[in-house]
C-alpha cells in the first residue's frame, strides 16, 4: 500500500472541478452560430462557404503561426480563435472578395488578441475591429451590392435610411441583401440558446436591444410602430451584435449593473449612429466604444457583497422564487417574434407597399409608352376586364395614352401571369397601331440568375415591334413571330409569353378600334 | 417549498457509493494517536504519562484555557510515548501515543440515562465542555464557547446543520437516519440554552430518508421544524445555511450570535446528547470512508486516534486495479489532500475521500486565461467579484482588493474555483492575498506600539 501512498498528490481545496472549460464554452458559440452561418452559405452560394472557411482557417493558422513566433504556448485549441473567424465571417459580405476574410483574420488575431497578450487580455473584440478595419480599408470591396431586384433598391438599412419600405420577413428568414450572418430567425435561435444555457449573460443582450429600441422610438420619426422598429431591429447586424458581439466575455464588464450600463451604453449608440450617422455598418462602432469603456466600468461599478447591500437586517425565510426556465422563454420569444414578423407586421407595412408599387407601376407605364401625359381607361374596358377575372393570366388593367395635347399616342395594358415564384405581372406598351413598343415588370420574384433574367434586354427586348401572336422556342429564335425562350427557366418564360400573348388578344378584342 | 441561499456550485454528489452504507462501530486493533490539538484555540495538556494505563473515555489532556477542548481516550491500554507525530496536515505535532491492547474497558457505564429535566442552563453548558464536544462540522470549535453568547435572549435561531452539501460524504445522512430522535433531544437540550429560539433543523433534499426520520422524530414539538434545501454547496457552510434558513446576510467581522443564530452539526448535537444525558465523552463520531478507489466504501462510527490507514484496511483496502490518486481528509471542497495514511483521526475529520482520478491534475491541463466570463461572480454565496479580485491580488493592488472590492469577506468556500471554467487557482490566490494583508496589518499595528 506504501506505494499507492507516495503516488498521491498534494493540492489546496477545492479538489474538484466542474465541467465548464474554455473549449466547451467556445465549441457552443460556434454551435450557436451555425444556422446563422448554414442559412448564410444556403441563401448566398459558395462564395458565402469560402469566405467563412478562409476567415476561420485563417484566423486559427494566425494564432498557431503567432504563437510559434512569440514562443508563446499553443493555445488553438481553447477553440477562441475559430469563433473570432467564424464572427468576423458572418459579418462580411457574401460578395466580398475573398482576401478580405483573410486579411481580416490576421488582424484579428495578430493585432487584436495577440499584441495585447492573448486570450482574456484583448480590449476590443477582435472579430468586430477587423470587420472596422476592413469597412476603412478597403472600403469599395466590403460595401454590399444588392442583387437585382423588383421592389428594393439598397440593403435593408440602406433602404430604412431613406425612408423606404423593406421587407422584414425576408431580414427575418436571412434571404435579404446583407451580410452573411443576416438570417434574424438564425441569430436568435443561436443567441437565446447562448442565453438558456447561462453563456452569455441576459443583462448584456437584452439592455442593448432595449436601449436601441427605446432610442429608435422616441426618435426615429416613427414613434413606436412595431413595424419600423421591428425592421430596424432586423437590420444592421443589431441581433448579431446584442448576441454575439456585445456579449463577447472579454470586453464587457463583469458586474451586473456594469453590464446593464455597458448595454444601453451600445444601444443608445447604436441608435444615435443609426438615425443621424451615415453608415449602415454604425453598430459595430457602438459596440467597440461600449468595449473601451468597459475597463472603466470595471473599475467603479463593483457590486457589494450581500451583507452591505441592504440597510438594516430583514428576517425572512428564503425560498427559490418560482422561475420560468429559460428555454421556454427563449422559445416562445422566437415563436412570437416569427409569427410577428410573417404576419402581423407585413399588414403594419401593406399601405407602404401599396403605395410604392403603385409608384412603381407608373413608372413602368410611362417606360413603355414614352411621352405620355395622361392615362385614361376607355370605355367598356373595365366590364371586360371583370369578366377574366379568374383566368391564369388575365389583364389587370388596361390604359389609353395620350400626349399633352389628347393625341392617342398608345394604350397600355397590365398583364399577369403565374410565374414559378409567384405572380408575373407586366406592363405592355402598344402604338395605336397594336404593336409592341416595349414591355416592363411591375411584379417579379423569380429565381435570382435564372428567372430574374426577363427584364434584361437579351430577353425582354425581343418582344420589342411584334404583334399578333408569340411563339416561344428553346434556342435560338428564327421566325418572325418567335421568342427565345431563358435557358433553364421554362416556366417564367412562358408566363412572360402568356402575358404579353394576353395582352395583344386583348387590343385585338377590345381596343382595336377604341377611341 | 426549499429553501436555499444565492450561488453556489453543485459539484458531482458521488454519494451512492456510501450512502446505503450502516454506521457501525470500528475498533482498531493498532496503537492509537491523539494530537493535543484537535480544535480551534489552544492546545490541551496532557493528564497522562508515559506507562500509565487509561480507559475508554478517560481524560488523557485538559484544555488550556476558556478556548480549548479536553481530550479523552478512546481506548483502553498504556500510554507509550508523548511524542511529535505525523498528523493529517503534513506537520508534526504533540501526541500521546496510546498501547491499545484491544479490550475497550469502558472507564465508566455510558448506557445509563441520567435526567436531565432539572438541569440548569450552566450545568448543561458545563457537561458539553466537560465531555470535550467540538464543532463537528470540520471546523472543530468548541461548541461551549458557541454555546455561551453574551445575551442567550437574543438568539432567535437554532439551526441543525444536517445539509451534508460536501460530495462523497453520507455520515451525517446515516446518523440522522439511525440516530434522528437523539438528535433532536440535542437540539431540545440546546434550545433550553436559548428560551426565544426556534430550531430549525435543515437538511438537503438529496437525502429523502433522512428527512423524513428527522421528521417524524420532530414532529409534535412545537420549537423545532424540518426545511429541507435545494442540494447545493456550500449550504453546509455555516453563514450560508443561515442565509438559506433565515435570509439573513451578515459581514465577516460578526459571528453568527451576533445576528441572532446558533448553528450546530448534527453530529455536534448528538454528542451534546450523549455527553449530558450519558455522561459520554466524545471519543467517537460517524466518518465516512469513500471514493472510487476504496474498495468496500462505508460509514462508521470511528474512534477518535485511529489511523486513517487501519480503517481503509477495514474496508478492504484500495480497489483492485484502481490506482488512488489523491487521498482527501474530509471530501473534495473542504477536505485536506493528505501526503500519507498513516496519521490519526481526529475530532472533527468526518471522511476519508480516495480519488481514483485527481480532478486537479486534469483541470491544470486545460488552464487557460481569464475569459471573464462571470461565473465566478454567479456563484460566489457572498456576492463578491471574484475575477475582479484576482486580478488585484495578480496586480498587488491590495488597497483595491480589500476596501473597493471586500476581499476579506470571502469565506474560503472554493465555489468560484469549482466553476471556473478557465480552471484559475482562484480560492488559492484569495488565501494568499488575505495572508498577505493581514501580515501587513500586523507590521503596520507593531509600528504604531
Amino acid at each position: 500500500m506504501n506505494d499507492t501512498v507516495n503516488l498521491m498528490n498534494i493540492s489546496s481545496s477545492p479538489h474538484t472541478r466542474d465541467k465548464w472549460t474554455t473549449p466547451y464554452i467556445m465549441r457552443m458559440v460556434v454551435l450557436s452560430l451555425l444556422p446563422a452561418t448554414i442559412v448564410g452559405i444556403v441563401v448566398h452560394g459558395w462564395q458565402a462557404f469560402g469566405i467563412v472557411a478562409l476567415a476561420v482557417v485563417s484566423a486559427v493558422a494566425s494564432e498557431w503561426v503567432f504563437n510559434k513566433i512569440c514562443h508563446k504556448p499553443d493555445t488553438i485549441w481553447d477553440g477562441s480563435a475559430v469563433v473570432t473567424g467564424l464572427l468576423l465571417a458572418l459579418s462580411l459580405g457574401p460578395k466580398t472578395p475573398l482576401y478580405l476574410p483573410v486579411i481580416g483574420s490576421v488582424f484579428a488575431i495578430v493585432v487584436c488578441k495577440g499584441c495585447f497578450g492573448g486570450l482574456g487580455k484583448n480590449f476590443i473584440n477582435p472579430a468586430l475591429a477587423a470587420r472596422c478595419f476592413l469597412l476603412i480599408s478597403f472600403a469599395n470591396a466590403m460595401t454590399i451590392k444588392p442583387t437585382l431586384d423588383a421592389v428594393a433598391s439598397a440593403t435593408p438599412v440602406g433602404a430604412l435610411k431613406a425612408y423606404q419600405v423593406v421587407d422584414i420577413t425576408k431580414m427575418f428568414l436571412g434571404t435579404a441583401d446583407g451580410v452573411i450572418g443576416s438570417s434574424i430567425l438564425a441569430l436568435l435561435a443561436g443567441g437565446l440558446l447562448l442565453w438558456s444555457l447561462d453563456i452569455i449573460h441576459g443583462q448584456i443582450c437584452f439592455s442593448v436591444l432595449i436601449g436601441f429600441t427605446l432610442l429608435i422610438g422616441l426618435f426615429g420619426g416613427q414613434g413606436f410602430d412595431p413595424g419600423f422598429l421591428l425592421a430596424h431591429l432586423c437590420g444592421g447586424g443589431v441581433v448579431m451584435g446584442a448576441f454575439f458581439m456585445a456579449t463577447d466575455y472579454v470586453t464587457s464588464p463583469v458586474s451586473r449593473l456594469g453590464q446593464f450600463i455597458y448595454g444601453c451604453l451600445i444601444g443608445i449608440l447604436g441608435g444615435i449612429f443609426r438615425l443621424w450617422g451615415n453608415t449602415a455598418d454604425s453598430f459595430s462602432y457602438a459596440i467597440i466604444i461600449g468595449n473601451v469603456c468597459t475597463p472603466l466600468i470595471d473599475t467603479y461599478i463593483v457590486q457589494k457583497p450581500l451583507a452591505y447591500r441592504k440597510i438594516g437586517k430583514t428576517r425572512r425565510v428564503k425560498r427559490e422564487p418560482f422561475r420560468i426556465p429559460k428555454p421556454v422563454i427563449a422559445l416562445t420569444l422566437i415563436a412570437a417574434l416569427a409569427g410577428v414578423a410573417l404576419s402581423g407586421v407585413y399588414s403594419v407595412t401593406k399601405d407602404p407597399i401599396e403605395k410604392q408599387e403603385l409608384a412603381a407601376k407608373a413608372a413602368s407605364y410611362q417606360e413603355v409608352c414614352p411621352g405620355a401625359a395622361t392615362f385614361e381607361i376607355p370605355e367598356g374596358v373595365e366590364a371586360k376586364i371583370k369578366e377574366t377575372e379568374n383566368e391564369t393570366t388575365r389583364v389587370k388593367e388596361a390604359y389609353a395614352a395620350k400626349d399633352a395635347d389628347g393625341n392617342l399616342i398608345g394604350y397600355v395594358v397590365s398583364v399577369t401571369s403565374k410565374g414559378f415564384g409567384g405572380p408575373v405581372t407586366l406592363a405592355v406598351g402598344l402604338t395605336p397601331e397594336g404593336a409592341i413598343r416595349d414591355i416592363a415588370f411591375t411584379e417579379l420574384t423569380e429565381t435570382a440568375g435564372l428567372g430574374m433574367k426577363a427584364p434584361e434586354p437579351a430577353f425582354s427586348d425581343q418582344f420589342d415591334g411584334k404583334s399578333g401572336t408569340l411563339v416561344l422556342v428553346k434556342g435560338e429564335a428564327n421566325g418572325e413571330q418567335e421568342i427565345s425562350a431563358i435557358s433553364g427557366a421554362s416556366v417564367t418564360s412562358t408566363a412572360v409569353v402568356n402575358a404579353v400573348v394576353k395582352g395583344l388578344n386583348f387590343y385585338d378584342t377590345v381596343l382595336k378600334g377604341g377611341k | 417549498m426549499k429553501n436555499t441561499f444565492r450561488g453556489g456550485v453543485h459539484p458531482e454528489e458521488h454519494k451512492e457509493l456510501s450512502r446505503e452504507a450502516r454506521l457501525r462501530l470500528f475498533n482498531p486493533k493498532g496503537e492509537m494517536v491523539f494530537p493535543l490539538q484537535q480544535h480551534i484555540g489552544k492546545p490541551a495538556k496532557p493528564l497522562v504519562n508515559k506507562g500509565d494505563k487509561v480507559l475508554v473515555g478517560q481524560r488523557i489532556a485538559e484544555a488550556d484555557g476558556m478556548i480549548s477542548s479536553h481530550i479523552y481516550s478512546s481506548c483502553s491500554g498504556t500510554v507509550k510515548a508523548i511524542e511529535k507525530r505525523r498528523v493529517l496536515t503534513g506537520d508534526r505535532a504533540e501526541c500521546i501515543v496510546i498501547d491499545n491492547d484491544g479490550e475497550f474497558t469502558p472507564a465508566a457505564d455510558y448506557s445509563q440515562r441520567d435526567q436531565a429535566e432539572n438541569l440548569s442552563v450552566n450545568e448543561i453548558i458545563q457537561r458539553v465542555q466537560d465531555a470535550g464536544v467540538v464543532g463537528l462540522g470540520g471546523a472543530g470549535f468548541p461548541t461551549h464557547v458557541k454555546l455561551r453568547p453574551k445575551t442567550p435572549e437574543a438568539i432567535e435561531y437554532v439551526i441543525a446543520n444536517g445539509a451534508e452539501c460536501e460530495p462523497y460524504l453520507t455520515c451525517n445522512d446515516q446518523l440522522m437516519r439511525t440516530q434522528a430522535p437523539a438528535i433532536v433531544e440535542g437540539l431540545e437540550l440546546v434550545l433550553r440554552l436559548f428560551p426565544n429560539a426556534e430550531g430549525l433543523i435543515c437538511i438537503e433534499d438529496n437525502k429523502p430518508e433522512a428527512i423524513h426520520a428527522m421528521e417524524l422524530a420532530a414532529g409534535g414539538k412545537t420549537r423545532i421544524s424540518v426545511h429541507t434545501m435545494i442540494t447545493k454547496y456550500p449550504q453546509g457552510g455555516e453563514r450560508s445555511l443561515i442565509q438559506a434558513a433565515t435570509g439573513i446576510d451578515f459581514p465577516i467581522s460578526k459571528l453568527p450570535a451576533d445576528v441572532g443564530c446558533v448553528v450546530q452539526n448534527v453530529g455536534t448535537l448528538y454528542a451534546i446528547q450523549r455527553a449530558v444525558l450519558y455522561h459520554e465523552p466524545l471519543f467517537s463520531q460517524c466518518f465516512t470512508v469513500t471514493g472510487e478507489a476504496v474498495a468496500e466504501p462505508g460509514n462508521f462510527m470511528v474512534r477518535v486516534g485511529t489511523s486513517y490507514a487501519e480503517l481503509l484496511a477495514e474496508c478492504g483496502g484500495i480497489k483492485p486495479g484502481v490506482q488512488a490518486r489523491k487521498a482527501l481528509a474530509g471530501g473534495p471542497m473542504m477536505g485536506i489532500a493528505m501526503g500519507s495514511l498513516e496519521v490519526p483521526i481526529q475530532k472533527q475529520n468526518n471522511g476519508l475521500t480516495l480519488l481514483a482520478e485527481d480532478p486537479v491534475e486534469e483541470a491544470e491541463k486545460m488552464m487557460t486565461a481569464c475569459l471573464r466570463c462571470g461565473r465566478c461572480t454567479t456563484v460566489c454565496p457572498v456576492g463578491l467579484m471574484p475575477q475582479l479580485m484576482a486580478d488585484a491580488a495578480i496586480a498587488g493592488d491590495l488597497e483595491r482588493y480589500e476596501k473597493k472590492l471586500y476581499g476579506l469577506e470571502c469565506i474560503q468556500c472554493g465555489s468560484c474555483t469549482v466553476a471556473c471554467p478557465a480552471k484559475r487557482p482562484l480560492m488559492q490566490t484569495f488565501k494568499q492575498a488575505k495572508a498577505e494583508i493581514n501580515a501587513r496589518k500586523k507590521r503596520e499595528g507593531g509600528g504604531q506600539k
